[in-house]
C-alpha cells in the first residue's frame, strides 16, 4: 500500500467484512491506477479515517458487528468531507433511503457494473476537496 | 524143648495164625452186618488161639463209660456168671481192662487177672479161674469203636504174636463197619433222592434208549397224567396234549425234549403248552433234558425236567396286554374302544370274571357309559346317566366319596337299594367298585368288579383293580386333555382368523412347516400345499430374505425368540408387510425341535403409516420451503458475495489487459480467485438445494457445534437485517448425535425464526438470541435456544407444538410441530418455556451416540 501520508489525497479506501470481495474491489480499481487502501473491519477504517484525510471511501453498508449505516453515521460526524460510495449486496429500499440521507454520493448493488463503479469513485475523488 | 523143636513149633502156630486170619478175613467179609461179623471173630479168635471167653466193649452214646456189647462168645457154660458180672459193669477211660485199652487205644495183656490191682471184676474171675487176659482196640480211623477182651484159664506170659493176630482180625471188624456205614448212606441217599423226587415241584420223566417210560414222579404225573400203557415217542405229542407256544400246533415229536435228549442232546429252556385232561385250563411248562449215560459213555435213555411256568407267562401275558392297552392310548385310539379292550384284558385273569368302566360326566354329577362289553345292555342303558351320590349302587358311591366301595351282596346291601331288581335280572350278586383318580386326584370315573357269587375281592381282584384303575386313569386323563387342547386350539383358530393372524410351526430339522388357515391365505399358499420352512422363507421380500434369515438362525442360537418385521413378496407381485414372532422349542440337549410362532399381516396399518409419513414429509419439504423465502436476504447476500468477487476480479483482468499495463504473476492470481469463489457460490446453491429437497438424506454422526456455527452463519444475513444478535454458548464436550444433518437445520432455523419473530416489537438493541449446547452426563446433548421477546402462551406452553397453532399473523402454524416431529423421530424430546424475566426458551434434548465426542472450539 501507498504512505498514508504523502498518498493520502488520492487514496481509495474500501470496507467490507468479506475478503474476496474486498480483494476484487481492490484488483478493479488498482487496473485503473487508483490508489487503495482496504479493511476487513469497519472499526478499524474509522480509527484510520480519525487520523487520516479520507477522500473517498467505498463501504459495504450489511457487515457483522456493525452496520454500514452505523459506520456512515460516524464517519460523517468525524470526517464530513469524504465521499462515501456505498455498496451492497442486498436490496433494502429503507436501507437506501436512510443511506442517502446521510449522504452517499453513489449507491451500487452487488454485483455491479465496473465502468459505472470507476467513473462513480474517480468521480468522487476529483471533487473531494483538497 | 529144644531150640529145633521150638524153632518148628514157632514155624507151625505162624502158619496156623495165617490160616486163621484167612479164614476170620472171609468169614468177616461174608458177614451181614457188624453183630454178625463181631460174633464171628469172637468165636474163632476163642477156637483157635486157645482162649474160653470173649466179649466185646461198647462206648456209650455220649462217650463216657464203656458198656458191655451184646455179643459174647464162650467155650463152656460155667463162665455165664462173669458174663452176668460184666454186663453189670461199666468202664470209665483207664478203669479196668478195657477202659485202659479204650484209654491207650493199644492193646493190654493181663497175666493174671486175680492179681491185677486194675481188675475190678478180680472176684468174679477169681471164682470161676480165669487167669490171663488180652484186650484189643477196634479203630475207626483215629477212634476207638469198640474194645474186645479175651480171657483163659492159665496163667501165660505176654505173646507179641499172638496180640497182633488177634489185633488184625479185629482190624477186619472196622472194613465191615466202613461197608456198612457205605450201604446205609447210600439207601440213605436213595431215600432222599426218592423224597426229592416224590416232593419236588418239577415234574421229572426218564425214559430208556427205546423211549420205554422208566420213571414218571408224581408232579410228572400230574401234569400229564400217568405212562399208562407204552407208547413210542412219536404219539407222545397226542398222548400227552403237547403244544408249541402258539397253543394249537402240535409239539414236532423229534423236537421234543425227551426225544432229543435220548438221542444224546443236552437241552435247555424249552417251553411247552399242555392241555389234557388232566390240566384242560392247559398250563405252561419250561423243559430241560439231559442224556442218561453209561460208565463207558454209552447212551442209555434221557431224562427232563419240567417246571411249570404257568404263573409267570399269564402274568407275561397280561403285562403285554397292559401293554397293548397303554400303546393304544399313546396311539390316541378312540377312549371306548381303549377301556373296552382293559376290561376284557381285566375279565381275562380271573374266571367268571365281569368288570366296567363308568366315567364322571364333565358336570361331575352323573355317570357316563365307559366300557361293559360282557354285561347286559339293559344293565348299561340303565345305568348310564344317573347321578353319584352317597347310596348310589357301588360306582355312583365310589365316584362320589373318592374311595373304593365293595359290596358283597347287592340283594342286601342298602347302598343298592335303587338297583336291586336291575342286578337280579341281569345276574349280579357282588360289585366292588374304585374311584379312577387323575395324577391331581380328581375324580375320572370308576372301575368295577361283577361276580355272580356273594362275596368280596381276593388279593389277586385287588391287584387287578389297582392295575385297571391306573391304566384307566391314563387314559381317561389323557383323552380329558385332548378335549381341552382341541377346544383351546379351536378357540385360538378362531381368534387367528379374525385378527388376520397366521400360526406356523417350522421343524428345520425336517424342513417341513406348518401353517394355519389364514397363514397360507396371508403367504399365498394353497391349502393343500405340502410346506416346508425353504418355501416360507422364500415368500420373504428378497431385499429383506438374508436378514431374516439371519435374525432367525441368531435368535434361535441365543435368545430362544424371535421377532422381525419385514415384506412379503406374493405371487403376481403382491407385496404385504408382516410381523413375524415366533419361539424355539428345543430339547434337553439343547438341540431345535421347532419354531413356534405367528405372522401378523400389518399392510394396512404400514399403508396408512407410510401416507402419515409421506404426508409429514411434505409438510416438513413445505416447511423448509418457506424457510427459505423467509432467508432471502442471507441467500441473496450469500449469493452476491462471491458473484461480486468474481464479476471485480474479471472485470480488473480485462481492464489491466486494455491498459497493457498488468503484473505477469497478477493474471493467473485474478482467475485463481475467480475459480474459488465460483466454487463458494456453487456451495452455497448446493446448501439451498439440499434443504429444499423433498427427500433428506439418512442419518451421520453429528456435531451439534459444528451444524449450530453453519447455521447461525447461513442466516446471518437476515439477523443483521432484521436488526438482532444470535450469540452461541456452545460446549466444547459435547457428545455427538446420529441424526440427518438437513433436518437439524430445519429445527435451528425453525427456532431462529420464530425467535426473530418473537422480538420484531422489541427496540434493536435488545433483539438478542442465545443458542446454548451442553451435555447431561454424556447421555444426551441438549441445544437450547433462548429469546427475550413476548414468551409462551402462560397457561399452556405446549400448544405451541400443536398444528395449526400460531401466535403470529403470518404464520401456518406448523413450524413447531415439524420440529417436534422431526426430534421425536430421532428419539429426542423438545419443550418449551418462559425464561424467568422475559421470552422463551426452547429446550431441544437428543440422545447422544455413546463415546462420541469431539471437541471444537466454540464459535
Amino acid at each position: 500500500m501507498s504512505d498514508p501520508n504523502q498518498a493520502g489525497d488520492n487514496e481509495v479506501c474500501v470496507v467490507d467484512d468479506d475478503p474476496s470481495v474486498l480483494k476484487s474491489i481492490h484488483y478493479l480499481l488498482a487496473s485503473d491506477g487508483f490508489k487503495v487502501r482496504t479493511f476487513n473491519k469497519a472499526e478499524d477504517f474509522l480509527t484510520h479515517a480519525s487520523a487520516h484525510h479520507v477522500p473517498v471511501v467505498v463501504t459495504d453498508i450489511w457487515m457483522d458487528q456493525v452496520t454500514g449505516l452505523e459506520v456512515l453515521a460516524r464517519l460523517c460526524a468525524l470526517s464530513p468531507k469524504t465521499r462515501v460510495i456505498v455498496i451492497t449486496a442486498r436490496e433494502d429500499l429503507a436501507a437506501r433511503a436512510t443511506a442517502m440521507a446521510i449522504g452517499p454520493v453513489a449507491f451500487f448493488m452487488k454485483p455491479f457494473d465496473d465502468e459505472k463503479f470507476i467513473g462513480a469513485v474517480r468521480d468522487a475523488l476529483s471533487r473531494s476537496e483538497k | 524143648m529144644n531150640d529145633h523143636t521150638l524153632a518148628e513149633q514157632n514155624h507151625k502156630q505162624s502158619k496156623e495164625q495165617l490160616s486163621l486170619l484167612l479164614t476170620i478175613t472171609m468169614e468177616v467179609a461174608a458177614a451181614n452186618d457188624f453183630s454178625s461179623a463181631l460174633e464171628v471173630v469172637l468165636r474163632r479168635v476163642c477156637e483157635k488161639t486157645g482162649w474160653v471167653l470173649g466179649q466185646a466193649w461198647v462206648p456209650s452214646r455220649d462217650g463216657t463209660v464203656l458198656n458191655c456189647g451184646s455179643v459174647w462168645f464162650c467155650g463152656n457154660g460155667e463162665l455165664r456168671d462173669f458174663r452176668a458180672v460184666s454186663e453189670a459193669t461199666h468202664f470209665k477211660p483207664g478203669l479196668g481192662l478195657p477202659g485202659r485199652v479204650w484209654e491207650s487205644k493199644q492193646p493190654a495183656w493181663i497175666e493174671d487177672v486175680s492179681r491185677d490191682p486194675n481188675f475190678p471184676r478180680t472176684a468174679a474171675a477169681r471164682a470161676i479161674g480165669l487167669k490171663t487176659a488180652v484186650g484189643i482196640p477196634i479203630l475207626s480211623g483215629d477212634k476207638v469203636i469198640a474194645v474186645i477182651e479175651f480171657f483163659m484159664r492159665e496163667s501165660r506170659s505176654k505173646s507179641e504174636q499172638l496180640v497182633k493176630v488177634i489185633a488184625a482180625i479185629a482190624a477186619q471188624l472196622n472194613l465191615v463197619i466202613e461197608r456198612k456205614r457205605a450201604e446205609e448212606e447210600l439207601c440213605r441217599t436213595n431215600e432222599i433222592l426218592q423224597s426229592i423226587l416224590s416232593n419236588m415241584g418239577d415234574a421229572v420223566i426218564v425214559a430208556d434208549k427205546n423211549g420205554k417210560f422208566l420213571f414218571f414222579n408224581p408232579v410228572a404225573e400230574r401234569f400229564f397224567g400217568t405212562p399208562g400203557t407204552q407208547t413210542s415217542p412219536n404219539e407222545w405229542s397226542h398222548r400227552f396234549g403237547l403244544y408249541l407256544p402258539d397253543k394249537v400246533t402240535p409239539f414236532p415229536h423229534d423236537q421234543l425234549p425227551l426225544t432229543r435228549s435220548i438221542r444224546g442232546e443236552e437241552v435247555d429252556n424249552v417251553e411247552i403248552f399242555v392241555r389234557s385232561k388232566k390240566a384242560t385250563k392247559g398250563l405252561w411248562v419250561r423243559v430241560n433234558g439231559r442224556p442218561l449215560k453209561g460208565p463207558k459213555g454209552e447212551l442209555l435213555g434221557g431224562v427232563i425236567v419240567c417246571r411249570d411256568i404257568t404263573e409267570i407267562k399269564e402274568e407275561e401275558f397280561f403285562r403285554a396286554g397292559q401293554s397293548d392297552v397303554l400303546e393304544m392310548i399313546a396311539a390316541d385310539a378312540p377312549l371306548p374302544d381303549v377301556l373296552t379292550s382293559l376290561v376284557l384284558l381285566m375279565e381275562g385273569q380271573a374266571e367268571g370274571l365281569r368288570c366296567s368302566i363308568l366315567l364322571l360326566n364333565r358336570d361331575g354329577k352323573h355317570v357316563r357309559h365307559g366300557a361293559a362289553p360282557n354285561l347286559p345292555q339293559t344293565y348299561v342303558k340303565a345305568v348310564d346317566g344317573a347321578p353319584i351320590g352317597p347310596r348310589n349302587g357301588s360306582c355312583g358311591t365310589a365316584m362320589y366319596t373318592r374311595r373304593p366301595v365293595v359290596v358283597t351282596d347287592v340283594m342286601t346291601d342298602p347302598l343298592w337299594a335303587d338297583y336291586r331288581e336291575l342286578a337280579k335280572i341281569c345276574g349280579l350278586r357282588a360289585c366292588w367298585s374304585t374311584p379312577i383318580l387323575s395324577a391331581q386326584g380328581d375324580v375320572l370315573g370308576s372301575f368295577a368288579m361283577y361276580r355272580e357269587q356273594n362275596r368280596g375281592p381276593l388279593p389277586e381282584e385287588t391287584r387287578l383293580t389297582q392295575i385297571a384303575t391306573h391304566i384307566a386313569g391314563i387314559a381317561i386323563e389323557r383323552q380329558r386333555q385332548q378335549e381341552i387342547l382341541r377346544e383351546r386350539e379351536a378357540r385360538i383358530s378362531l381368534a387367528a382368523e379374525s385378527a388376520d393372524l397366521a400360526f406356523w410351526i417350522l421343524y428345520p430339522e425336517q424342513n417341513t412347516a406348518w401353517m394355519s388357515e389364514k397363514g397360507r391365505l396371508i403367504y399365498g399358499f394353497d391349502s393343500n400345499l405340502p410346506l416346508t420352512c425353504d418355501l416360507i422363507l422364500s415368500r420373504v421380500h428378497p431385499d429383506e430374505r438374508a436378514a431374516v434369515k439371519a435374525a432367525y438362525d441368531r435368535s434361535c442360537a441365543l435368545s430362544g425368540t424371535f421377532e422381525s418385521e419385514h415384506r412379503l413378496r406374493l405371487p403376481y407381485g403382491k407385496t404385504r408387510w408382516v410381523i413375524m414372532r415366533g419361539r424355539c422349542l428345543k430339547d434337553e440337549e439343547g438341540n431345535l425341535l421347532e419354531t413356534i410362532g405367528v405372522t401378523l399381516d400389518v399392510s394396512a396399518q404400514k399403508q396408512a403409516d407410510l401416507q402419515l409419513q409421506h404426508q409429514r414429509e411434505e409438510m416438513a419439504h413445505r416447511n423448509r420451503v418457506s424457510l427459505m423465502g423467509e432467508m432471502t436476504a442471507s441467500f441473496a447476500h450469500e449469493l452476491n458475495q462471491p458473484l461480486t468477487a468474481i464479476a471485480n476480479n474479471a472485470s480488473a483482468a480485462r481492464r489491466f489487459l486494455q491498459h497493457g499495463n498488468i503484473d505477469p504473476a497478477l493474471l493467473p492470481q485474478l482467475l485463481q480467485d475467480m475459480v474459488a469463489d465460483s466454487q463458494r457460490a456453487g456451495e452455497v446453491i448446493r446448501g439451498i438445494r439440499s434443504l429444499v429437497r423433498k427427500e433428506t438424506s439418512a442419518h451421520t454422526l453429528l456435531n451439534l457445534n459444528e451444524v449450530i456455527t453453519d447455521t447461525v452463519r447461513l442466516v446471518s444475513t437476515d439477523v443483521l437485517s432484521r436488526e438482532s444478535v444470535v450469540t452461541t454458548e456452545l460446549e466444547p464436550q459435547l457428545p455427538q448425535v446420529s441424526a440427518t444433518l438437513v433436518q437439524i437445520q430445519q429445527v435451528l432455523l425453525n427456532l431462529i425464526m420464530n425467535a426473530l419473530d418473537a422480538m420484531e416489537g422489541l427496540p434493536p438493541a435488545e433483539r438478542r438470541i442465545i443458542i446454548r449446547t451442553r451435555s447431561d452426563k454424556g447421555d444426551v446433548a441438549e441445544i437450547s435456544v433462548r429469546d427475550f421477546g413476548t414468551g409462551l402462551p402462560k397457561d399452556q406452553p405446549d400448544k405451541v407444538f400443536d398444528h395449526f397453532f400460531s401466535t403470529k399473523q403470518k404464520g401456518m402454524g406448523m413450524g413447531l410441530a415439524i420440529v417436534r416431529s422431526i426430534i421425536e423421530a430421532h428419539g429426542g424430546t423438545i419443550v418449551g418455556e418462559n425464561a424467568a424475566d422475559r421470552g422463551a426458551r426452547m429446550i431441544v434434548r437428543l440422545p447422544a451416540v455413546r463415546g462420541q465426542t469431539q471437541t471444537v472450539a466454540a464459535a
